[in-house]
């Protein structure tokens, strides 16, 4: 019983794995992150890769997405978010805080983006 | 679909805990969470306070912990608890833990970690391995997680047998300072549940002040027995 409902997660978590997903650039530059904005649909889990191009590391933190992440300097990580409801959704990074500000915009399904950084 | 197929999970994990259950003590602990990040230091104070029939059970633990990786801690306990002959505070054991995040948060379905901890009684030939899954689901602004855990005692105790756990915590992400949430321990002959809170104080960019706190009471007994428990965890 207990190995069937394991091979029923499993199923589950690979069906997670194929789901297409959109995915979005973010850098890390003189611990700013470039766009502070970030644009992703509603209802959707969304892959953020965010490339640090300062030396030292930086702390991605976000009470609102519920995520914290190390992303090494010089390198890259990636970090999964959502799915979300419509809204805004601040982040900073927390080696640098009063620098690295940003914050991810999940729009509805039809809305536009009102403007870009 | 997949929330009927965690709650079919989870409940069949508290089957297979409550089938082998043994009276015993310590259920109640902590619900632990799957994630670790690098460069992780703390040092953290746990307390726990159990009152039944039989009396007042007292036990605190203190550690130090590292990150080792990206995705494996270690932690170090000195453990310590109410004598019940002597009625004094004391030593009773040292504890090392080692937590392995499985999978990066937010990719899959659901976040898995392993634990993995073994228990050294003090000025016993006693030992306790405890290892087990850790998981975490998000569902919008609430996380359920879901501890399963076995615990194999060996040594100079009357039985050794393999016994099970399981701890879930139901929790909303209300604020960092403040998140109410619901919390169930299983096993050892015992069901418990009962509210708790937690919160997150940040006082610089390295540093932070965790806490927690529950009050479970045991559903399946009609005498008293419930416990308070308390822990504070300082990263820097």
């Amino acid at each position: 019983m207990l190995r069937l409902l394991l091979s029923a997660c499993l199923i589950v978590i690979s069906l997670d794995v194929l789901a297409a997903r959109p995915e979005v650039v973010v850098r890390l530059k003189d611990h700013l992150f470039h766009p502070a904005k970030v644009y992703v649909p509603a209802n959707k889990k969304v892959k953020l890769i965010i490339i640090n191009d300062d030396d030292d590391p930086e702390e991605f933190d976000s009470f609102a997405l519920n995520r914290e992440k190390v992303i090494f300097g010089q390198s890259k990580a990636n970090l999964f978010i959502g799915p979300l409801a419509p809204g805004t959704y601040p982040f900073f990074g927390q080696y640098h805080p009063t620098t690295a500000q940003g914050e991810v915009i999940v729009l509805s399904p039809g809305e536009e983006v009102a403007d870009v950084d | 679909m997949r929330l009927f197929s965690l709650l079919l999970f989870s409940l069949s994990l508290l089957w297979v805990s409550t089938a082998k259950a043994e009276p015993s003590e310590g259920v109640v602990d902590r619900v632990y969470h799957p994630y670790i990040l690098p460069f992780e230091r703390e040092l953290e104070w746990r307390f726990m306070s159990r009152q039944n029939d039989e009396g007042n059970e007292l036990l605190q633990r203190i550690a130090f912990g590292h990150a080792l990786s990206e995705t494996v801690i270690a932690k170090f306990y000195a453990v310590g608890s109410r004598d019940e002959q002597h009625d004094d505070f004391g030593l009773e054991g040292y504890e090392f833990e080692v937590r392995w995040m499985m999978t990066e948060q937010g990719k899959y379905w659901a976040d898995f970690g392993t634990l993995f901890e073994v228990e050294k009684f003090h000025n016993e030939k006693r030992w306790e391995v405890t290892t087990g899954l850790v998981m975490e689901k998000e569902f919008g602004p609430t996380s359920l997680t879901v501890n399963t855990l076995f615990v194999y005692e060996w040594g100079d105790v009357p039985d050794q047998e393999l016994k099970t756990q399981l701890r879930m915590k139901y929790r909303y992400r209300w604020m960092p300072l403040l998140q109410p949430a619901v919390e169930l321990y299983t096993g050892d002959d015992f069901i418990g549940i009962g509210p708790a809170f937690m919160g997150i104080q940040r006082f610089d960019s390295r540093r932070q002040l965790k806490w927690e706190l529950g009050f479970i009471a045991a559903v399946d007994s009609v005498t008293k027995d419930h416990t308070f428990r308390f822990s504070l965890e300082y990263e820097f």
